[in-house]
């Protein structure tokens, strides 16, 4: 994790504002399933997410970091799985997620929790695990520390 | 305001001049050159009112309000629709605890700013000041609210208390003391159960009295529950709660400034969505349908939502 000594420090007044009323509504109605992890940082959340009861993903726990840009939510955040990211045919093995609302699809209007709640439909709705066809071509192109925010994203269903 | 037509062309460039010097020596902060600057400006054209506007912002970054406020209102001689001579006076009026005052020339800056430019930093920055000093003002108006209805709820509760005890008092007067008459039946046990058939009168007389005293500790209890609930009730607006989710915009999640309304019948704050469609995209953030800058209307409904909710709960005006 990146320091945390100076939180903040990257976002507009606007920014700040939604931010700090969005962990205040996620404390008192957090999405069912996930847990965020207290720190300092109002910039970067590290949200620990438990696969739903009766799908694939079913008591597995993985990690999302997600990083708040400085015009957030004119701008979508940058989510990611930290390793290791579950299979699936949309995470790449970098943790890069082919969700179309994190990238062309973002809209002001929507929140970390509700980021939270299509990830975790887009697992549920999983029925093998496997990771995408073109994985290893990804993830060798983005290993000079690329954000999945700079890939052109074709994505791969409009079911999710 | 273009110079006035009694001055010569050559006398209103050389004030431009030395408004642009002001302007220069502003921006390095060295305010006492500016000020000249502006001042020599004024004396060759005292109608142009920006010239006082600016004087008045150098007088301001010095703390100086007495100048803030005299130079503000000469400029809104010259134009009454000027943003930041009201906005200015309303400061200067604020910092002289001229309070009504203040309040009334920074809502008629903001209302002026936001017709010329919504989504500008002043009106941003008028905002901001119009909600500290109103906070400031919820801040005092409630705690004096509280502080008397803390009294009065003292001298009501004394005053019950006090009553229960004359109540008592009365019992134990008209009561039968059974030490001194244990046979006789009377007071106000006998207007009760006129002892007549009764041979066991001593006892029903003293749970007699014992109910009434009973009676009058419950309605005592009572009445002092319904006086916590009053004043408990009474209290409720002025406690720090959150603001009603149809009084906030979907983007900024907070409380309506200027709330403008999309044909898809969503509410947002206007510079937020106008920033939106400038950087994000044409559509509604949330039905995504297509929308354009001038399709947005005010929700003047809302608008008054927001303004009777923060006339009654001015902790709202809370910025974070």
């Amino acid at each position: 994790m990146s320091s945390t000594s100076t939180p903040n420090r990257g976002l507009t007044k606007i920014a700040t504002n939604r931010l700090q009323k969005e962990l205040l509504e996620w404390q008192v109605n957090p999405p069912a399933g996930f847990k965020h992890k207290v720190t300092d940082n109002l910039q970067r959340w590290i949200i620990e997410v438990t696969g739903a009861p009766g799908t694939l993903y079913a008591n597995e726990t993985y990690q999302l970091q997600v990083d708040f840009p400085e015009h957030y939510p004119m701008e979508a955040p940058q989510v990611i799985f930290l390793p290791p990211s579950p299979l699936h045919a949309h995470i790449y093995s970098n943790g890069h997620i082919c969700l179309d609302i994190l990238y062309d699809s973002w809209s002001p209007a929507m929140t970390v929790s509700s980021i939270c709640m299509s990830i975790l439909s887009m697992l549920s709705s999983s029925t093998v695990k496997q990771r995408p066809p073109d994985n290893d071509r990804y993830v060798k192109n983005c290993r000079n520390g690329r954000s999945p925010k700079d890939t052109r994203w074709w994505f791969h269903d409009d079911k999710v | 305001m273009a110079p006035g037509l009694d001055v010569p062309v050559n006398v209103a460039k050389q004030a431009e001049i030395l408004k642009q010097d002001g302007n220069t020596y502003f921006k390095k902060d060295r305010l006492g050159a500016a000020i000249e600057a502006y001042t020599q400006a004024i004396t060759l054209c005292p109608n142009v009112t920006v010239y006082w506007t600016n004087r008045a912002l150098c007088h301001r970054k010095r703390d100086d309000w007495e100048k803030v406020e005299a130079d503000c209102r000469k400029a809104l001689e010259l134009d009454v629709n000027s943003v930041k001579a009201h906005y200015m006076l309303g400061l200067a009026l604020l910092q002289h605890k001229q309070y009504a005052d203040g309040v009334k020339q920074l809502e008629k800056a903001l209302e002026l700013g936001r017709g010329a430019n919504p989504s500008s930093y002043m009106v941003e920055e008028i905002w901001q000041e119009l909600a500290k000093a109103k906070y400031l003002e919820w801040e005092s108006t409630s705690r004096l609210r509280l502080q008397k209805q803390q009294e009065l709820r003292a001298i009501c509760e004394r005053a019950l208390q006090q009553e229960l005890e004359s109540t008592r008092m009365q019992d134990s007067e008209t009561g039968i003391q059974p030490t001194t008459a244990p046979y006789h039946n009377g007071g106000t046990a006998s207007t009760h159960n006129d002892g007549t058939e009764s041979n066991d009168v001593e006892g029903e007389s003293k749970s007699c009295e014992n109910s009434l005293k009973v009676e009058s500790e419950i309605t005592y209890k009572e009445r002092i529950k319904m006086l916590s609930d009053v004043f408990n009730k009474s209290a409720e607006a002025d406690i720090p709660n959150e603001v009603p989710e149809y009084l906030c915009c979907k983007i900024t999640l907070d409380i309506f400034r200027d709330p403008v309304i999309t044909p898809s019948g969503v509410t947002y704050e206007r510079a937020v969505i106008l920033e939106h469609i400038r950087k994000v995209g044409n559509f509604d953030p949330i039905t995504r349908e297509p929308l354009k800058p001038e399709q947005l209307v005010p929700n003047l409904a809302i608008k008054e939502a927001v303004q009777d909710f923060l006339g009654k709960h001015g902790w709202a005006y809370k910025m974070t």
